[in-house]
């Protein structure tokens, strides 16, 4: 024990509780029980989770660009469309197996988010909102016109996809839907329990503030606005695996957005387990209501409208506000240690800043 | 109640319950378990996929009437392979939407398990419908997309054709003939604009190979066409300027109603006078047309069913005018083209599962193939189509006319199809 401790009170940084911990170990034990699904399960509940996976893909990765990063994107359907029509161009007009193109459509969408990225940077706010949304319907028109890829008319994939045997088509695309929803849900989390998570979010909180604490703005969010595509474009390449048809119009298809959006703004922005509580809320409110036609788009959109006006952290948002529950914790908290068993704080704190909260 | 009754029945009560929850436990682990073959033996499915809503919903507009029409024709059941079903309809909206459709496709088959799909109205409906099944072994059938579309469109090989999916309607050589011949009826300065937007449908039409142009040329039209344009669009003066200066007399395209009422009303305000509008998709239906008021009449289309045809079907009897006159006293609506297409998907339907030697996917799409049936929109039969899986519906010409209140479509073309009588002739627009 040094003497600094000895003079203020013990307390150390907490990067998890017990809950969390519980809730890691019961996730992997989800996703192993989930990996062997396909040797028992029924393809249509294969397919229903393969498609609440690759949501929750999407919804982490407008969670991070949004919610971490604080770069409002409505044009994240540019990267899932870009992956769709790699899975044109590999899987039709080269002949590869068409589930190559999940990680190839990702590698496109990033190489396409460099030069984007030079572009839409120098917007912020509303302006960068704006700027994504065109740029989304640049890609659209220019695959509109390129008539090898069907041009505005769109194509099936059927053709590449049918030379895959029924089992291993459905089996690889649940594995691949579980790889990229669970894979993204890790992702977000290692990431923002890194440093770069902490730049992330003071980035996000104040741009000259963190510039002045030494953060390299810019190269924090080229960071983020790459990953986020490359996670957009590979989920973009599996979802027309699923779908067998696309046209510029089902691709570059805002609709993409506003599904992220939903999921992530319901569920609660800014935290990881947010976009899984929204995407189930998402699943759940379709099958209930999916049959009303248009009555249940309108639900969706007011659902949306009130929960941003009465409770803007999300349903998960205000969970935790509420109780304190975090099951999968990136913030980094101070903590008093009452607890003789682990009473060796890290040295970083030994000034321990929060001695009179903890004397009060 | 003596008291040992009571105690009997006790027993009795307590051994039933017993006997219920090992037969509930049974009940609960079967459930558990996977299986597929289990399926209700006694029902046959029957999968619907339709634009209920979005810019398509006009094309669905007869659904409600032509699902209870078909429940009543069914209501006794059906007999396959020598066992009786009860039908059962499972409708799914695709929301104008192709990547929706897919996906209610896809629940249709491996959630509901339906024995047979049937969808319709336009490529953004059709063909994601019929991939899905074409993949995964189901039997479909579809109507409302020309067959180049859905055929081409999806991939399709002439000389292989496709395993599952059938499809019936009239193609571009049928709608290219018809709108020649119209517009050959009155002196013309024989230029024609096109309006075609970059679709399916528009790529299609203006194919230098198998659409429009090539036609016009060899029977002496002058094409002005100023490439595909992005739909929605909502500023058609270029256009405009372009069919005025060239003196363009006929207008043609494959237009969205939306983006029609912009050209049409954009017209009327910049002077733009032609003597004939042959426009498909907007103005085939008098609803879209009729918010031109004055100038509705006269605009002329592609008619593939109206009350004059001479057909009957095979589900109820009714003849053309009998089922546009029954749709019009229960719905209050004027009748559509999109009507005798709707009964005529479940006529083939219906007639290939009487037909099939048992409910499997094999003899269901073994029967579809054997297709040989005089529908309400014509005959269908799979085998003596242009390409394999396909059959050709009747297509002619015709004008909307004012009478009285209403916009009535008068046949004016047949060259196509000379069964349909002619009612009149193609009058230029005042």
């Amino acid at each position: 024990m040094t003497e600094a401790m000895d003079a203020a009170p013990a307390c150390r940084i907490e990067c998890g509780s017990r809950a969390s911990r519980l809730a890691g170990a019961l996730v992997l034990l989800f996703l192993m029980a989930g990996a062997s699904m396909p040797f028992w399960a029924e393809p249509a509940s294969l397919r229903a989770l393969a498609e609440f996976f690759y949501v929750l893909a999407l919804a982490q990765m407008w969670n991070l660009l949004a919610g971490y990063g604080g770069m409002v994107s409505i044009g994240q359907q540019a990267f899932v469309g870009l992956g769709g029509y790699t899975l044109v161009v590999l899987g039709l007009h080269a002949g590869v197996n068409p589930f190559l193109a999940v990680p190839a459509g990702g590698i496109v969408a990033g190489l396409l988010a460099l030069p984007a990225g030079c572009v839409l940077f120098r917007l912020r706010g509303a302006y960068f909102a704006i700027g994504t949304w065109v740029m989304a319907e640049v890609f659209r028109q220019v695959i509109a016109n390129i008539t090898a890829v069907g041009g505005g008319s769109g194509l099936s994939v059927t053709r590449a996809v049918a030379t895959i045997p029924t089992w291993w088509r459905q089996s690889l695309t649940f594995w691949c839907a579980l790889l990229l929803g669970g894979g993204a849900t890790f992702l977000v989390y290692a990431l923002l329990r890194s440093r770069y998570g902490l730049a992330l979010t003071a980035v996000r909180d104040s741009e000259p503030a963190s510039a002045s604490l030494g953060v390299s703005v810019r190269k924090v969010k080229w960071f983020v606005y790459v990953i986020s595509a490359v996670g957009c474009g590979m989920t973009g390449a599996l979802i027309f695996i699923t779908k067998l048809r696309i046209s510029p119009d089902a691709a570059f298809s805002p609709d993409w957005s506003a599904l992220m959006f939903f999921v992530v703004v319901i569920g609660g922005i800014g935290t990881i387990e947010g976009p899984i509580v929204g995407a189930l809320l998402y699943f759940a409110l379709r099958e209930m209501l999916g049959g009303f036609g248009t009555w249940y788009l309108i639900a969706l959109g007011i659902l949306t409208v009130a929960v941003m006006l009465w409770a803007p952290k999300g349903i998960w948002g205000s969970l935790v506000s509420r109780y304190d529950l975090r099951l999968f914790p990136v913030q980094r908290r101070l903590r008093p240690v009452d607890d003789e068993r682990d009473a060796t704080p890290p040295a970083v704190i030994t000034a321990a800043p929060c001695a009179g909260t903890l004397k009060a | 109640m003596s008291e040992k009754t009571a105690g009997q029945s006790i027993e009795e009560t307590a051994g039933g319950r017993r006997r219920a929850i090992k037969t509930l436990g049974g009940i609960a682990l079967a459930s558990l378990l996977p299986a597929p073959w289990v399926r209700a033996a006694s029902t046959v499915k029957i999968g619907y996929v339709s634009p209920q809503t979005g810019p398509l919903a006009v094309f669905a507009e007869p659904d409600a009437y032509t699902l209870a029409q078909v429940k009543r024709a069914l209501a006794g059941g059906l007999r396959i392979g020598g066992q009786n079903y009860a039908v059962e309809i499972i409708y799914k909206d695709s929301q104008s939407n192709s990547n929706r459709a897919a996906e209610v496709t896809a629940d249709l088959i491996l959630k509901d398990k339906v024995d047979i799909v049937v969808a319709a109205s336009t490529p953004e409906t059709t063909n994601p419908v019929a991939d899905q099944c074409e993949l995964n072994g189901v039997p479909c059938v579809t109507n409302d997309t020309p067959w180049q579309p859905h055929f081409f469109g999806r991939g399709g090989d002439p000389k292989k054709g496709f395993e599952w999916t059938y499809h019936f309607f009239w193609g571009l050589e049928d709608i290219i003939g018809v709108y020649a011949n119209l517009w050959e009826q009155i002196p013309t300065s024989k230029t024609v604009g096109a309006l075609w937007p970059n679709d399916s449908d528009g790529n299609a039409w203006g194919d230098g190979k198998m659409g429009f142009p090539p036609v016009l040329q060899k029977k002496g039209f002058k094409l002005v066409d100023k490439g595909r344009y992005q739909s929605p669009s909502d500023n058609f003066s270029t256009y405009l300027n372009e069919f005025k200066k060239s003196g363009v007399d006929i207008v043609t395209g494959v237009v969205p109603p939306p983006d029609f009422a912009n050209f049409w009303s954009q017209a009327g305000q910049q002077g733009f006078r032609p003597k004939i509008v042959t426009v498909a998709k907007a103005s085939e239906f008098p609803a879209a047309i009729e918010a031109f008021g004055d100038r509705a009449a006269g605009l002329s289309v592609e008619v593939w069913w109206s009350p004059a045809h001479p057909f009957r079907s095979s589900l109820t009897g009714q003849s053309s005018a009998q089922l546009a006159a029954d749709y019009t006293k229960a719905s209050g609506r004027q009748w559509t083209m999109p009507l005798a297409f709707k009964h005529a998907l479940f006529e083939v339907a219906v007639d290939a599962l009487k037909r099939a030697e048992g409910k499997n996917p094999a003899a269901i799409r073994n029967a579809i193939r054997q297709t040989n049936l005089p529908t309400m929109v014509g005959p269908v039969n799979f085998r003596t189509g242009p390409v394999p899986n396909i059959s050709k519906t009747p297509l002619v010409g015709g004008q909307w006319t004012r009478k009285g209140k209403n916009l009535e479509l008068v046949i004016v073309e047949n060259s196509q199809a000379p069964m349909v009588p002619v009612q009149g002739k193609l009058v230029p627009i005042a």
